[in-house]
């Protein structure tokens, strides 16, 4: 019964995305209902300018009556409690509402138009960069794990704990500082030189702008990746079954890969999943050093434009997504660990 | 657990923890970084500088954007040093009603390219006429400085050569006829006064090197006029241990403030953090039921909040202080180890002796405070260590978006200044890599310390 299963999940995960919005939603009311008055007042004064011809009383009492009109339109009349949880609703439906200054590229002042052109980006970015580690640290790992104590594991142990407290944005200054303006073999962010290049070249200037950023993260990222492998392979390689193999006479690479691997990859492909999640949560900045027109630039954009609406939206974005990624994984968790399909249970 | 068990497990751990390597070599770099909070005071080339870091005054007598001094030793052309020159004559006259007092400053000008700027500072009462001029290794004389100037009552008077003297910098090259090259926009009142002169010949920024004297004289007229102190500054090309950034701070001074910030962001965030967590997972597993269950869905809701974002736009709304992003931070770290101490709980539950003690009528509180928790003490340790760094790169990172407590200085906000004052760009590595390197080098250290003790606490990871 696994669709019963991925069903369950879904509505789990979509049940606490609810609660949390919610608890946004009460956690900002204030901040949130403050920008929208502003808002609604520079409409009114909008319309005013394009109406002429009224005289003081008239256009008193058009402003009050635009203002009630507007209040009641985004329920701001009503007491709070229906307040917080219209805004959640509204959330949850995607009305994130408009920027304050904020535009989409194409001219929008929409906040999901604005948010949802960043996804992909920051996905492109984030995702390759895993992708190269986990490659890596996975390699890594196994090598770590076949001599357990030797000089390779000793020394790359070592480096895990050198880059466990850097962060992932100071190192991509020092790159950008070294390898954009010091020696420039690389640019210094962006997506891409301006004007874009057309056709074929345009793919391999995205790749060029992708390398320095990438660098960054698999440079921090793989040491990590590889010292869980180690340790998830290393708790294998000291199972009965691998020693039968053993005794058995099978090749090592062999055991390695046929019998260890098939064990370790259910832990090791979760466990990578959620470095990703947690590294697309926890480097948003580090795209705002090389200007990467992603999600976690549009933070800092929005915190230099003090722009709540767009801050907020992105806010409700990136959790959605990281809920998505966690409920993907329990999926994917179960989809390759036979147990939990039995179970029916994560 | 009895005080003579504790003493003995502690003793246990502390012969296993010895055998690490790299558990002894984070336990030195902690003493380290505890020497630095400690002997902080003594440390500071700026006494000051944890109060007054965003007070320009404070930092105005450095030169702005040097390198650090050790620099000196890779380059072939020798920049001046940044120095405070001694007093080496002090006289005083009367002619009168009339006081002079002269000062004179010997200054050892042995570089190759000349100091950013000459600062004299005094204090006193009422005013005086000060004339300063300077006495070059080749015989030569520039007036520099000669004006009637009030003394400020709250702060002392402050005369930047470089800025003050241009004209007289200029006047002195136009009586030797050597103008030639310069205009009074590019000259540096500096490189003129430590450059050789030649007559009628265009002018070159070569140095003259030697013995320079620097004469202050202050002439008082009234009686209610004194001078209670005086010092000159050379302010440098290079400058200190660590150089100072674009606003004249030195940044040697901010990196050691910054220690204790972080000690205490990383510290106090993992000691709550995992205390509530360590608590909380016990208690889930002793109580079981459907009291286990509702603080496990209320535990998934907390595992789903993507902390960083979260904290970000808690923090552009709120505003909050240091302390108030820790409590945040620790809101949200607690769920950590609650998955592995639940487990072990579950686990430690079982015990006969705790059947025993539930039997004899203890409360639910005892059980879980006085046999449940203590058992799981040296794995809360160890999740502290690694929770260190994680709660300072948040800070760093908040600090980075703007966001920072503006009262403390901290390395992130250090990191903020330079990427917003374009350091990447000007290449002053100096005021990037110090703060960070800080920031990754506590990271490590906690590191050291923690993984040693995972290493001890879980069999399993050792090697075959």
């Amino acid at each position: 019964m696994f669709w019963k299963y991925i069903l369950k999940r879904l509505i789990y995960g979509l049940l606490i995305y609810a609660v949390l919005i919610f608890i946004f939603s009460s956690l900002f009311n204030t901040v949130m209902e403050q920008t929208l008055r502003g808002q609604i007042e520079e409409e009114i004064r909008a319309e005013i300018m394009s109406l002429d011809s009224l005289n003081a009383q008239q256009t008193q009492s058009f402003i009050e009556n635009r203002r009630a009109d507007k209040y009641s339109q985004y329920r701001l009349d009503k007491p709070i409690f229906e307040r917080v949880i219209w805004r959640t609703w509204s959330t949850l439906t995607l009305n994130l509402g408009r920027s304050s200054s904020i535009r989409s590229s194409a001219g929008d002042r929409s906040v999901w138009a604005i948010v949802s052109e960043k996804i992909p980006r920051t996905l492109l970015l984030f995702s390759t960069a895993m992708f190269v580690d986990i490659i890596i640290g996975i390699w890594l790992g196994l090598k770590k794990a076949q001599k357990a104590g030797g000089v390779l594991d000793r020394s790359t142990s070592v480096g895990t704990m050198v880059v466990f407290g850097m962060p992932s944005w100071w190192l991509g200054m020092i790159l950008i500082m070294f390898f954009a303006y010091t020696i420039k073999i690389f640019p210094s962010g962006g997506l891409h030189t301006t004007p874009p290049p057309e056709g074929i070249a345009n793919f391999f200037d995205l790749i060029y702008h992708l390398a320095l950023p990438v660098l960054t993260l698999v440079v921090l990222g793989f040491w990590g990746r590889a010292f869980l492998t180690r340790n998830i392979v290393l708790g294998i390689l000291q199972e009965d079954y691998i020693m039968a193999a053993r005794a058995r006479g099978i090749p090592e690479r062999k055991v390695l890969y046929g019998h260890t691997m098939r064990t370790a990859a259910p832990p090791i492909v979760t466990m990578s999943l959620l470095a990703l999640l947690a590294s697309v949560s926890g480097n948003i900045v580090f795209e705002g050093i090389f200007n990467w027109p992603g999600m976690g630039n549009l933070f800092w954009f929005a915190l230099q434009q003090n722009d709540v609406p767009v801050l907020m939206g992105n806010l409700a974005v990136t959790t959605a997504l990281y809920i998505g990624g966690l409920v993907l994984l329990d999926l994917v968790y179960g989809l390759l660990d036979p147990r939990i399909k039995v179970g029916g249970r994560a | 657990m009895s005080w003579n068990d504790m003493k003995a497990s502690t003793k246990d751990f502390w012969s296993e923890f010895r055998k690490v390597k790299s558990g002894i070599v984070g336990l030195i770099f902690l003493g380290v970084f505890l020497f630095i909070l400690i002997f902080e005071p003594l440390l500071l080339p700026f006494s000051e500088a944890n109060t007054r870091w965003k007070d320009i005054t404070y930092w105005e007598d450095n030169p702005a954007s040097a390198a650090p001094q050790w620099t000196n030793l890779f380059t072939s052309k020798k920049r001046a040093v940044s120095e405070d020159l001694e007093i080496s004559e002090i006289e005083e006259k009367k002619v009168g009603t009339i006081r002079i007092i002269e000062e004179s400053f010997i200054y050892n000008y042995e570089y190759d390219v000349a100091p950013a700027d000459l600062v004299f500072r005094a204090s006193g009462t009422g005013s005086a006429t000060f004339i300063i001029s300077i006495e070059r290794p080749d015989g030569k004389t520039i007036d520099l400085f000669r004006k009637p100037l009030e003394l400020p009552a709250d702060r002392t008077l402050r005369i930047a050569i470089d800025r003050s003297s241009k004209n007289e910098a200029l006047n002195f090259l136009k009586s030797f006829n050597a103008m030639d090259g310069v205009t009074a926009q590019t000259v540096r009142t500096t490189d003129v006064i430590f450059s050789q002169v030649e007559k009628s010949l265009s002018f070159k920024p070569e140095p003259l090197k030697g013995e320079y004297r620097i004469k202050v004289s202050m002439i008082l007229q009234k009686e209610a006029d004194t001078i209670t102190s005086t010092g000159m500054k050379i302010a440098g090309r290079v400058h200190g241990i660590l150089g100072t950034d674009n606003s004249k701070r030195d940044i040697w001074s901010g990196v050691l403030a910054g220690v204790k910030w972080a000690m205490l962001i990383g510290l106090m965030t993992a000691l709550i953090s995992v205390s509530i967590g360590v608590i909380y997972g016990v208690m889930s597993a002793y109580l079981g039921g459907w009291k286990d269950s509702l603080m496990q869905r209320i535990f998934e809701i907390f595992i789903s909040v993507p902390l960083l974002p979260v904290l970000i736009v808690m923090s552009a709304v709120f505003k909050p202080s240091i302390w108030v992003i820790i409590f945040i931070m620790s809101i949200f770290y607690w769920v950590g180890p609650v998955k592995t101490v639940r487990s072990m709980g579950l686990q430690i539950k079982e015990e006969t002796y705790i059947e025993a003690s539930r039997a004899l009528g203890a409360s639910n509180a005892r059980i879980i405070f006085k046999h449940m928790v203590p058992l799981l003490i040296p794995y809360a340790f160890a999740s502290m260590a690694l929770y260190v760094p994680g709660a300072i790169v948040v800070e760093a990172t908040l600090s980075l978006l703007g966001l920072g407590d503006p009262n403390i200085v901290t390395w992130g906000q250090i990191l903020q200044d330079a990427h917003r004052g374009g350091a990447m760009l000007s290449g002053m590595w100096w005021w990037v890599v110090p703060p960070g390197m800080a920031i990754a080098f506590m990271g490590m250290t906690f590191a050291f310390v923690g993984f040693a003790m995972d290493k001890i606490l879980n069999p399993k990871l050792k090697t075959r």
